[in-house]
C-alpha cells in the first residue's frame, strides 16, 4: 500500500502513529510524554551510563523500534539505500543542538505537538520559536546552504545503527548491565514488548509517510505544500481526542505533573534552535531516526550527536526542570531553565548560524 | 481537486541544487516549480523541479550552463 500518494492516506498514517502514542501513554509512558524522541534518547543514554541522572535512565524500546521499523519496512519495500559522506561532523553538532534545544524546552517537536494536544499553552508558545527556526533554516537554504551530497556506500554501512539498536535491545532484555530508574520519568513506561511493537509500527508508518515535523513547516513556507502537515494533523487530532476522553487535557500554563515549564523566552529559543537545526540537518529528531533506519549513515551520525547532546544536557545541568507539586506543602513549584541551559541554547543558535552560512553550495559542482 | 498530469520531474543530490535550479529557471524565464520529491520516486524528503514534458531539452540546457547536476529525470503524474 502506498501511504503517500494522497493527503487522506498521509492523514491516516498520522492517525495510526497517534493511536500508537495514545496507547503507550495509556499503558504507562509519562504524562503527555507519550512518545518523545529527545526524552527517550536521553533516557536511553542514561541507561547506557552516558549520564548519571538517576530519574531519567531507561532503554526505551520505542527508539529501538523506530530505527528497526524503518529498517525493516525500507528493506522490504526496496527503499533501503546505504548512503554517507555529507558533512558528518557538522551533522553530529546539529544532532547535539536538536537534543539540547529540546531538553531546554522539555520535548522534541513530536512531544511539542503531543503537549499542544493536551492543552499545554507552553507548547503553543514554543511552536512560535519552532516555526521561526524553520523559517531561518529556509532562509539559509535560499542563500545556498548545503552540507554537500551524500554518496551511495557499502550496503553494510547503513545497517550499523540498526544493529547497534538491536544490541541495546538484547542488553535490555537479557542482562542487568543497563541502568533503569526506580523513580521519576525513567521509571514510567509501558510494558517492554508493547513499547517495542509501538516503535516498530510508528517507525514503519513514519518511513512510508515521510513524516517530519520540521519538513512539514519547511514545505509550507517554501512551496505552499501541505502534504507533510497532513500527517501531523492526523496525529494531533488523535492525541487531542485521547487527552480529552481520558481527562488528560489540562488547559493552561502552570500545570504541575506534565513535565513542562513556563519560561516563555526559553521555550521559544529552545525550539527555535531545534527548528533551525532540523532544517539544516534535513529532518526533525524523529526523521533522523527514520532516515538512519533506511540506510543514511549521515543521519546515524546525527543520532549519535543526539545521544551525546542528551548526555551533556544532564552532565552539565543544561536541561530544564518541569513545574511540580511539592508533596509536603502542596505548593506549585515553577519549573525553570538553569543558567547553563540558557547559555547552551545561545551557543547552539550561534552554531546553527555558523553552519548555515559557512556551508555554501559550490557553483558548478 | 486538481487533475494530475504527466510531468517532467528532475531530482537533485542536494536541496541546495534544487534551490539553485529555481533561481536559474527564474533568471532564464524557464517554466516549472519546486515540489516535494514525489514519494513514488524516492524515500527522501527533498525537493524536485517539476515542469512540462516538452521543456526537457531547454531545462537540461539551463542546468548545463549553470553547472547544476541532476540526480535523475523522471516522467510521472504530479
Amino acid at each position: 500500500m502506498n501511504l503517500s500518494d494522497s493527503k487522506k492516506k498521509l492523514a491516516l498514517a498520522g492517525v495510526v502513529c497517534g493511536l500508537v502514542a495514545a496507547c503507550l501513554a495509556y499503558f504507562g509512558n509519562p504524562a503527555n510524554m507519550a512518545f518523545c524522541i529527545a526524552c527517550f534518547i536521553r533516557d536511553t543514554a542514561g541507561a547506557l551510563g552516558m549520564h548519571s541522572t538517576a530519574t531519567v535512565q531507561y532503554a526505551r524500546p520505542e527508539i529501538i523500534g523506530l530505527v528497526l521499523g524503518a529498517f525493516i519496512i525500507s528493506a522490504a519495500t526496496k527503499e533501503y539505500r546505504s548512503t554517507a559522506g555529507s558533512s558528518p561532523m557538522a551533522r553530529f553538532v546539529l544532532g547535539m543542538v536538536l537534543v539540547i534545544g529540546s531538553l531546554v524546552f522539555l520535548g522534541c517537536p513530536l512531544r511539542m505537538v503531543i503537549r499542544m494536544s493536551a492543552g499545554d499553552l507552553n507548547a503553543w508558545v514554543a511552536l512560535i520559536g519552532f516555526i521561526l527556526g524553520v523559517a531561518t533554516g529556509v532562509f539559509a537554504l535560499k542563500k545556498g546552504f548545503s552540507l554537500g551530497r551524500a554518496h551511495v556506500t557499502n550496503r553494510m554501512s547503513g545497517g550499523v545503527l540498526p544493529v547497534l539498536m538491536l544490541g541495546i535491545l538484547v542488553l535490555a532484555l537479557a542482562t542487568n548491565l543497563l541502568n533503569a530508574s526506580e523513580s521519576g520519568p525513567g521509571s514510567m513506561h509501558a510494558p517492554v514488548l508493547l513499547s517495542l511493537a509501538g516503535g516498530l509500527i510508528f517507525g514503519a508508518f513514519a518511513q512510508k509517510s515521510r513524516m517530519c515535523f520540521a519538513g512539514s513547516i519547511r514545505d509550507v513556507i517554501l512551496m505552499r505544500n501541505f502534504d507533510l502537515l497532513t500527517s501531523i494533523g492526523g496525529f494531533f487530532a488523535v492525541m487531542l481526542i485521547f487527552n480529552i476522553a481520558t481527562g488528560r487535557f489540562v488547559f493552561g500554563f502552570d500545570t504541575p505533573g506534565v513535565i513542562a515549564h513556563s519560561e516563555h523566552l526559553w521555550n521559544i529559543l529552545g525550539m527555535y534552535a531545534v527548528g533551525f537545526a532540523a532544517v539544516l540537518a534535513g529532518g526533525c529528531p524523529l526523521r533522523q531516526l527514520i532516515l538512519a533506519g533506511q540506510g543514511s549513515s549521515d543521519s546515524a551520525v546525527t543520532v549519535l550527536g543526539m545521544f551525546v547532546g542528551a548526555a551533556l544536557a544532564h552532565n552539565f545541568g543544561l536541561a530544564a526542570s518541569g513545574t511540580a507539586l511539592n508533596a509536603e506543602t502542596q505548593e506549585v513549584v515553577a519549573g525553570t531553565v538553569p543558567l547553563n541551559g540558557k547559555v547552551a541554547v545561545i551557543i547552539c543558535i550561534i552554531a546553527c548560524f555558523i553552519i548555515a552560512f559557512g556551508n555554501k553550495r559550490s557553483e558548478g559542482k | 481537486m486538481r487533475k494530475k498530469e504527466m510531468k517532467l520531474v528532475i531530482t537533485f543530490h542536494t536541496t541546495a541544487d534544487a534551490m539553485a535550479m529555481e533561481k536559474a529557471c527564474q533568471e532564464h524565464g524557464a517554466p516549472g516549480r519546486l515540489i516535494p520529491v514525489p514519494r513514488s520516486i524516492s524515500a527522501g524528503c527533498g525537493m524536485a523541479w517539476c515542469a512540462p514534458l516538452s521543456e526537457r531539452e531547454r531545462l537540461l540546457g539551463v542546468m548545463k550552463e549553470r553547472g547544476i547536476e541532476e540526480e535523475d529525470l523522471h516522467e510521472c503524474l504530479v
